[in-house]
């Protein structure tokens, strides 16, 4: 493997997961966000490079409403900026690939999206052709239905399994102030929520929330000024898939498990479990189970430990759950992490993903070590 | 073979049906709250001192927090203008009129207006305008409650003071 640069997350900064959040726009909820992920690096805006926001303007209805983001992110004077239409986490990889290019040593990355103001089913409808898949009214819970029963079909996987899943992930978020459902529900509770759309039920699916949130990432020589226990981006790969539903094997990621083979190659590790905690950005227990298998961790062990901050089922803000589950694995590695603490947690593998039925997916592997000597 | 049909689906007729319920924010639900009793509310820069209108959260430019609401006037300085000549859509306007970007009194920052009561031709920067606010008990806590802006008759401001409020 070449040497690439070692790059650090060096801070991390959100606002705890509501519903709704009546007093601030969008991007004024940004704004103290990105004020303490600096501070928490003890620097003012001036001494970051480069800065990348993942947010969405259909979501809270504001064309051009990514510009208006730059009002609140320290913009002048005039700095290098990127916005993506995608999740923060995917803003990450560009901030990490810049780097690598040597154009940047420090970056903001941000993301934002306030989803109580519009409807997000309409609006992610509208991620699907125009002709045949949006027309019929496909929403994210539809589609997820569709992989869902596809997985079970597969694998013989059972109702009781989901809800063991999604009970799992509610335990673990209880103990996680930055989650919107901070209460615990047993599977035999769960087993009992209505339908949402079949097989997968009300209380398998993530309340809509918002937040903001801000991450820095800083390369080498850099990063140790910038944060006492840096966490070090030991592999990262991000793979995308056909957007015709009907191409796909809805039952598994291939595109998640190419990008893990990538990412833990890059990083040196035989296979997942290696690392001490994953977070998987799983917005139904179904994608938990499929994106587990792609990655190749083996669920009847107890290491590595997932989603200890129970996952995108207790904190679902859509444009920043992927940045979270980068952050989390962040707050393991650099003892941030509190109740929720993996112990003695060195290494840490992050997944995100995009679309309908994990389209995109992107893993990193991260470490408490340097990657590269 | 492979000739399209005569009366072939060339398009496909689509609506988009996206509703909003848009938050207006603490900072600005003070600002549209003052219009009715014809107050114009901006924020101060706790690093500059500078004064924006409407009030934003932090600065723009400095990115320090706007922790201070202040008045500013109802009356200002055209910092530049244009005069339209092409119908907008959603306003009767009789045209030509005059769009101007107006620097109010006490603000460091422009907020755009409709500038009436002036002929086209008579439009100059540095010219003094006031507001044409709706009658008491009209003013409902949005932009229409001022109605435009129109000269005061004063006597020009210099450029050296408005300069730099764009």
């Amino acid at each position: 493997m070449t040497r690439l640069r070692n790059v650090a997350v060096v801070g991390f900064a959100q606002l705890p997961v509501v519903a709704r959040d009546e007093h601030r726009t969008s991007t004024e909820m940004l704004y103290p966000v990105v004020r303490q992920a600096l501070a928490e690096c003890k620097v003012e805006r001036d001494a970051i490079d480069y800065q990348i926001a993942g947010s969405v303007d259909y979501m809270d209805g504001r064309p051009f409403g990514f510009v208006s983001a730059l009002d609140v992110m320290g913009s002048w004077p005039a700095r290098q900026d990127l916005h993506l239409e995608m999740d923060a986490a995917f803003c990450a990889y560009y901030a990490w690939v810049r780097m690598q290019a040597g154009e940047c040593d420090t970056a903001i990355v941000v993301g934002h999206g306030k989803t109580s103001e519009g409807e997000p089913d309409r609006v992610l409808n509208l991620q699907l052709d125009p002709y045949y898949q949006a027309a019929i009214g496909l929403d994210p819970t539809s589609t997820a239905a569709l992989q869902a029963s596809a997985y079970m079909a597969r694998t013989g996987a059972t109702d009781r399994d989901l809800a063991t899943v999604a009970a799992r992930n509610r335990a673990a978020g209880a103990r996680n102030a930055d989650n919107q459902m901070r209460s615990a529900a047993s599977a035999d509770e769960l087993m009992k929520t209505p339908w949402a759309v079949q097989p997968l039920r009300k209380g398998y699916l993530p309340p809509v929330g918002e937040s903001a949130t801000c991450m820095i990432l800083a390369a080498e020589g850099k990063a140790e000024k910038l944060c006492e226990r840096p966490v070090w981006i030991h592999g990262v790969d991000h793979r995308t898939e056909m957007q015709t539903l009907g191409a796909r094997d809805l039952s598994r990621s291939a595109s998640a498990q190419l990008a893990a083979q990538k990412a833990l190659a890059m990083a040196e590790l035989e296979s997942a479990a290696d690392a001490d905690v994953v977070e998987l950005c799983s917005v139904t227990p179904v994608e938990e189970l499929i994106v587990a298998e792609a990655l190749g961790i083996n669920r009847q062990t107890s290491k590595p430990s997932i989603n200890p901050s129970g996952g995108p089922l207790c904190g679902h803000p859509i444009m920043s759950t992927g940045l979270i589950r980068m952050a989390e694995v962040f707050r393991q590695l650099s003892g941030r992490a509190g109740e929720r603490a993996v112990p003695g947690a060195r290494r840490g593998i992050a997944h995100a993903a995009q679309g309908h039925c994990l389209q995109q997916n992107i893993v990193w592997v991260l470490g408490t070590e340097r990657r590269w000597t | 073979m492979n000739e399209p049909p005569k009366e072939g689906i060339k398009y496909i007729d689509s609506k988009v049906y996206l509703p909003y319920d848009y938050i207006a924010g603490d900072f600005k639900v003070r600002y549209l709250n003052a219009l009715k009793d014809k107050r114009i509310l901006g924020s101060k820069c706790s690093k500059t001192g500078k004064v924006f209108v409407p009030p934003l959260v932090n600065s723009p430019e400095s990115f320090a927090p706007c922790n201070e609401f202040v008045d500013v006037a109802d009356r200002g300085v055209v910092t530049t203008f244009c005069i339209v000549n092409i119908p907008v859509i959603g306003r009767n306007l009789e045209i030509p009129y005059v769009a101007a970007s107006v620097a109010l009194d006490g603000a460091d920052i422009s907020i755009f207006a409709l500038i009436q009561e002036c002929k086209a031709e008579d439009a100059h920067m540095g010219m003094r305008v006031e507001a044409v606010w709706k009658p008491d008990g009209e003013r409902q806590g949005d932009h229409e409650d001022i109605l435009y802006f129109r000269p005061t008759g004063e006597p020009d401001a210099p450029q050296a003071s408005y300069i730099n409020r764009l």
